[in-house]
């Protein structure tokens, strides 16, 4: 098995006004292709900016961070975006373009890898179709339910053949019924299809659904438990 | 990304604003309609002069006025369209033949006198440029002096009057108000006396012009009237006139010289005396000045456009900061987002270019046609057709797209800039 994301001795230092916040302590994390791991804590804990770390939005003040394989803490803008490329990003808050139908938003993702239109529209479809909209490709998000958004997030974060999946709270902003059809959604692409899984949360009994629970306290892992 | 999907992108965002893109186009579209029609419009006036000057004017004449000074030719100072310049000093009717027997090398020297006045009949009341001619010899320096119906009449013995095509037909549609054998009245308002009255006698029309344009009183014009000499010296109570034409045996530079000197001479250099050539080229000087400084303005417009666009682009990248976090995070690099807001600015910028190259070009046919049509009481006299050449239209649209481009830069490149962790944060 290969590793798709590895920390050693990861930090972040922020500058908040003109106090330094240290919201990562060094890390050490190790997560192999396949996995589906939660990364829990409260807020404050630091997991967010695991989040942004491991997302490739921000960059580590020192350690080394390793992103299907490169150090991302070495990497331009430019580079960056590519990796981001390759990572599947699901939102709390969906995060999909309004103005945009549910297949227009799996289709921008691809059309910003460079992905020819009839290419993307055939897998648009298809995602759209496994996430089990297929009646609903060409609504706009004002028009699906919560739970219908964050499945047209999925097949979008899918859209480009990520490494992994990174989802944060993907369960935040749903009803529990939906959470749970989310969730099993999940669990799904993990075990039928072998989708790598990171999910930041600070919900424990979402955490334990987890393969392996990673459980963040002030900057530093406080424990790394196989569920 | 592919530039056609980064087009369709931008364009998607615009048509999301459609009322805020309306006012980017509107911008941009008065500036370039300004910058078009004014170009038009004297691009139209140039060439009507020019062809007035060629056509109508053989290279073989040149053209007496009052109120020169002693370097004459360079800047004849001539008071074209204007009557009794207030110097003082005139050119009278009766030195006419004086000047024909400077040198053989005259052929001919007629004398026409201009005012403006009003031509009355049962359907038309318009204002007109009344021109006093000797017909016969009106017409053998300008050949386009020819009756398209009726017929113009032998001097002395008739005393009917000859009108341009515009007058009997002020919209150019073919609906004529008057016909050779109508009785017309003509007036014009004397100011010599107190108070100032309006003279006006009754005559019948014998004919009407063909169309040829002009309009600047250096030939047969679609604006004018034209009465017998005599009959004009009578009725404008004159024995002064505004310009004395000189044709020559022949058109060489010595001549040309020659018969200007003695012209000046006979007159202790007070009036200009200028070949057609000459006319052009500084008329055409004038009107390129002129051109320069509407253009400008015109310009000034569109700055202020490009100036909207860059605040309201301002206000779209506050608004839409979570939507360009959303695209970094889904790999868009910073290149693309600044090519997305440039290309926006791209599609306005055109549109709003092509709204204004043809919305200039109504305004330009609409300005010539009113200035023609004499309705407002201006103009009325003047035949001229707006040129738009291609270079003003690709010009105005490359003009129209590069203003909106640069101003949309900034904020284009602040939207690249935006780091996606925050970006995508961002309520």
């Amino acid at each position: 098995m290969s590793t798709i994301v590895e920390a050693i001795d990861l930090r972040k230092t922020y500058m908040l006004g003109k106090v330094p916040v240290e919201a990562l302590r060094g890390v050490n994390l190790k997560v192999e292709a396949g996995d589906f791991i939660s990364i829990l804590g409260p807020s404050g804990s630091g997991k967010s900016t695991m989040l942004n770390l491991i997302g490739a939005l921000d960059k580590p003040t020192s350690g080394v961070l390793r992103v299907g394989g490169v150090d991302i803490g070495r990497l331009n803008d430019n580079h960056l975006a590519e990796v981001r490329l390759k990572i599947g990003f699901v939102f709390q808050f969906f995060n999909l373009i309004p103005r945009l139908s549910a297949k227009a938003n799996v289709e921008l993702a691809m059309s910003i890898a460079d992905m020819n239109s009839a290419a993307r529209s055939k897998r648009a479809a298809g995602l759209l179709n496994a996430v089990g909209l297929k009646d609903r490709m060409y609504h706009k998000p004002a028009e699906l339910s919560g739970g219908q958004q964050q499945r047209v997030a999925i097949a979008r974060a899918l859209a480009n053949k990520p490494k992994f999946l990174l989802l944060d709270e993907p369960t935040g902003n749903v009803d529990s019924k939906t959470a749970t059809e989310i969730m099993s959604l999940i669990h799904k692409l993990n075990r039928e299809h072998g989708v790598s899984i990171i999910m930041v949360t600070h919900d424990q009994k979402l955490a334990s659904e987890a393969r392996r629970t990673v459980h963040m306290v002030d900057g530093e892992i406080e424990s790394d438990l196989v569920n | 990304m592919k530039i056609l999907d980064i087009l369709r992108y931008a364009f998607s965002a615009i048509k999301l604003r459609k009322f805020r893109a309306f006012l980017n186009i509107l911008g941009i579209a008065i500036g370039i309609a300004a910058i078009v029609s004014l170009l038009g419009i004297t691009a139209g006036l140039q060439a009507s002069i020019t062809g007035e000057l060629t056509q109508g004017l053989s290279a073989n004449s040149l053209i007496v006025m009052p109120g020169g000074d002693s370097s004459g030719q360079d800047s004849p100072g001539f008071s074209i369209g204007l009557s009794g310049s207030g110097s003082g000093f005139n050119l009278y009717i009766n030195q006419t033949s004086d000047i024909e027997s400077l040198s053989p090398n005259i052929t001919s020297a007629i004398a026409i006198i201009q005012r403006t006045g009003r031509i009355v009949s049962d359907d038309l009341n318009r204002s007109v440029t009344i021109y006093g001619v000797d017909y016969d010899a009106y017409a053998q320096v300008y050949p386009s002096f020819s009756a398209e119906s009726g017929y113009i009449p032998v001097n002395p013995q008739n005393d009917d009057i000859v009108l341009g095509s515009r007058v009997v037909d002020p919209a150019q549609n073919g609906t004529q108000f008057i016909v050779p054998g109508d009785d017309v009245s003509l007036l014009w308002l004397n100011a010599t006396v107190l108070p100032p009255v309006y003279e006006n006698y009754t005559v019948q029309v014998s004919g009407v012009l063909g169309k040829v344009g002009g309009g600047f009183g250096l030939a047969p014009s679609d604006g004018a009237v034209y009465i017998p000499l005599s009959t004009a010296a009578d009725f404008f109570d004159t024995d002064a006139c505004d310009m004395i034409v000189v044709t020559l045996t022949n058109s060489d530079n010595a001549t040309m010289t020659e018969v200007t000197n003695l012209i000046k001479t006979y007159y202790s250099g007070q009036v200009a005396v200028v070949s057609s050539d000459v006319l052009a080229a500084v008329l055409n000087s004038v009107l390129s000045y002129l051109q320069l400084f509407l253009v400008g303005i015109a310009a000034i417009s569109l700055l202020v456009a490009g100036v909207g666009i860059m605040n309201i682009m301002m206000v779209s990248l506050i608004e839409r900061t979570r939507e360009i976090g959303i695209l970094k995070a889904l790999g868009m690099k910073s290149r693309t987002v600044l090519m997305i807001f440039l290309g926006e600015s791209v599609i306005l910028g055109f549109i709003g270019g092509v709204v204004g190259v043809v919305g200039g070009w109504v305004i330009a046919n609409g300005v010539t046609w009113v200035l023609g049509s004499g309705l407002l009481g201006i103009g009325g006299n003047l035949s001229i057709t707006p040129v738009l050449s291609p270079l003003v239209i690709f010009g105005a649209l490359a003009f129209g797209v590069g203003i909106s481009v640069i101003f949309a830069l900034y904020p284009a490149w602040r939207a690249s800039k935006l780091r996606p962790v925050d970006a995508i944060r961002h309520e």
